[in-house]
């Protein structure tokens, strides 16, 4: 019986700089979630996984193979980059009836595919326009179908939820939630921990190369409470958003961004917020949403003082 | 807090008609690169500027019907300057070129639009998404250059009627089979720099503009170069004196292809030995 995915003392380091340190740790079926700020090696270990990075020292294993070298693999590991980057010209369908050939689908199997996959990611209607006309969240969710559309036993999701509106937020995380309830084994890193919370309660902790903690996300959220929480939402109508929300007693601050589509939210109750953001977002017009990089760096910052 | 180590049964080793336990077939993986690196290339703005450089003697070809023909010197023929227009145009400056900014592109568009991600992360050998690239480029160029090559070499022979044209097409035929070993052997070698260097461009630059001078010089030099070998393959040079001297020395056929081959062979293998050991995500 092998695990999904083992780090075995395995360490990366680009030159001077040591961005996994020593990591041994093993990922089963369901979600995990890898949770770290922004630096702290997430994609590193993603990558090692994904066999785009060989380990400088140690093993990274992917179903019992060496994750370097091993391009069967990835007939059972589907990957999300982070970076939002596509061939431009390649309508969504095009796109992902490219990368099904190359897992070695013949046509029809690659248009029924791909066709699923659209659907999953609810993108059908958008399937004949180029990716170059999508919007970001568009863009996040056409990453994702080519992940899910061979059908994978392993994803690798590096920040899926990055862009996404709050409805499209909530669809994918139903999504992964979903395949982790099929027995998949999803590791899914992001920097924000509601983000990651919403999908899982396992989860892995990295900071600075190396993992501080891991198991259940509720012991870290509780540490969560001491930190106000910082959310940038951008919206068609930015000043109905903010009507919307000041009023509610989780909202500490509210204020405008300088092009006036930006609104950021400081709260100190997260979930509340995030729970009442769907109903305030339908009828602002909310596009795009993040949160910044400070939150969760202030709570590795007490984590590691501690 | 615990590590959650749970196990599970290996997936079935075949679904959906496919081997999972081995990656896609080589020539069926590079089939599909080659699909979508065609698409990518065909339609890309490279390829416009392009076939405007590939077509240039098109025009020239008009002109030359139109203006030039009558101030042409007696000793040479239309015939001689259309050698003029393969050996120097196309062989030795505008093919070479075209090979400098597709083949070092092959990969290095990729790495720089970050989509080599994708590439990289199917279950396909590194060796096979080279190859279907480097097709690409190979039938892209290809399908630039041979109609042009064609329609200008018409257009310069037939200025004073067809005869004499057909015991010449022969020669046409050998040209255009000197075309695509010159697409082959340059795109060989800058495959090769694209995989090599960050920046290849400027190297290739240098390459083709200050070593492949070499091939002007007298004794064994010239065959430290490609171009010595692709410009000793055009059989109808133009007469003796006046642009004869630009040709430099004729290397036995036999040898050309023996060296030509060698050095496509050698320089694509190392390109995919590179290709297939490198990390590209480094450089995101």
């Amino acid at each position: 019986m092998t695990a999904a995915l083992e780090y075995v003392r395995a360490s990366r380091w680009y030159g001077q700089v040591i961005a996994l340190n020593d990591v041994t740790t093993t990922v089963g079926p369901g979600v995990t979630g890898l949770l770290g700020p922004n630096g702290a090696g997430k994609s590193t270990f993603l990558k090692l996984a994904a066999g785009q990075l060989a380990p400088s020292q140690g093993e990274v294993r992917v179903l019992g193979k060496p994750a370097w070298g091993s391009p069967e693999l990835f007939h059972r590991v589907g990957t999300c980059p982070e970076p939002d980057a596509f061939w431009e010209n390649l309508t969504g369908q095009q796109f992902l009836m490219a990368l099904l050939r190359l897992t070695g689908f013949e046509e029809a199997e690659c248009v029924r595919r791909a066709q699923a996959a659209l659907e999953q990611v609810a993108l059908t209607e958008a399937r004949d326009r180029k990716i170059g006309g999508y919007s970001k969240g568009m863009r996040q969710r056409i990453k994702m179908a080519q992940a899910l559309a061979h059908d994978p036993d392993v994803l690798l999701l590096d920040e899926p939820l990055s862009g996404m509106d709050p409805v499209n937020r909530r669809r994918t995380v139903d999504l992964v939630k979903r395949l982790g309830r099929e027995g998949k084994t999803v590791l899914v890193s992001s920097h924000i921990l509601h983000e990651v919370e919403a999908m899982t309660r396992r989860v892995l902790l990295i900071h600075n190369g190396r993992i501080l903690a891991e198991g259940d996300v509720r012991e870290i959220r509780d540490l969560m409470d001491e930190h106000p929480h910082t959310v940038a939402l951008r919206a068609r109508d930015p000043r109905r958003l903010a009507q919307a929300v000041v009023g509610a007693p989780h909202v500490i601050s509210l204020s405008f961004g300088a092009e006036g589509e930006w609104v950021t939210v400081q709260t100190a109750r997260p979930d509340e917020f995030y729970a009442a953001l769907p109903e305030a977002a339908v009828g602002s017009g909310v596009t795009e949403m993040y949160s910044p990089d400070e939150n969760l760096e202030s709570v590795f910052r007490y984590l590691v003082a501690r | 807090m615990s590590a959650s180590a749970a196990a599970r049964p290996p997936a079935p080793e075949s679904t959906a008609g496919r081997d999972t336990s081995r990656p896609v077939p080589f020539p069926r993986a590079a089939r599909a690169v080659f699909d979508l690196a065609l698409e990518g290339m065909v339609w890309s703005r490279r390829s416009l500027l392009m076939a405007i450089l590939l077509g240039l003697p098109i025009a020239f070809g008009l002109l030359f019907r139109g203006v030039i023909v009558s101030r042409l010197p007696p000793r040479m023929t239309a015939f001689d300057l259309y050698g003029f227009v393969i050996a120097i145009y196309y062989i030795r400056n505008a093919l070479p070129l075209a090979a400098l900014f597709y083949a070092t592109a092959l990969i290095a568009d990729e790495v720089d639009g970050r989509t080599i991600t994708y590439l990289l992360t199917r279950p396909v050998r590194r060796g096979a998404i080279l190859f279907g690239k480097f097709a690409a480029y190979l039938v892209t160029t290809a399908c630039l250059t041979l109609p042009a090559v064609v329609i200008t070499f018409f257009l310069l022979t037939t200025t004073r009627g067809w005869t004499g044209v057909g015991a010449r097409v022969p020669d046409l035929f050998r040209d255009l089979g000197v075309v695509v070993l010159t697409l082959l052997a340059y795109g060989a070698f800058f495959t090769l720099m694209g995989v090599l260097l960050r920046r290849p461009v400027i190297p290739g630059l240098l390459f083709l503009f200050v070593w492949e001078l070499v091939a002007n010089l007298p004794g064994y030099m010239p065959r430290l170069t490609i171009t010595a070998y692709l410009r000793s393959l055009i059989r109808h040079r133009p007469p003796d004196e006046g642009l004869a001297e630009i040709f430099g020395q004729v290397l036995p056929t036999a040898l050309c292809l023996e060296a030509l081959g060698a050095m496509i062979v050698v320089f694509l293998a190392a390109a995919l030995w590179i290709f297939a050991a490198r990390e590209y995500v480094l450089e995101q």
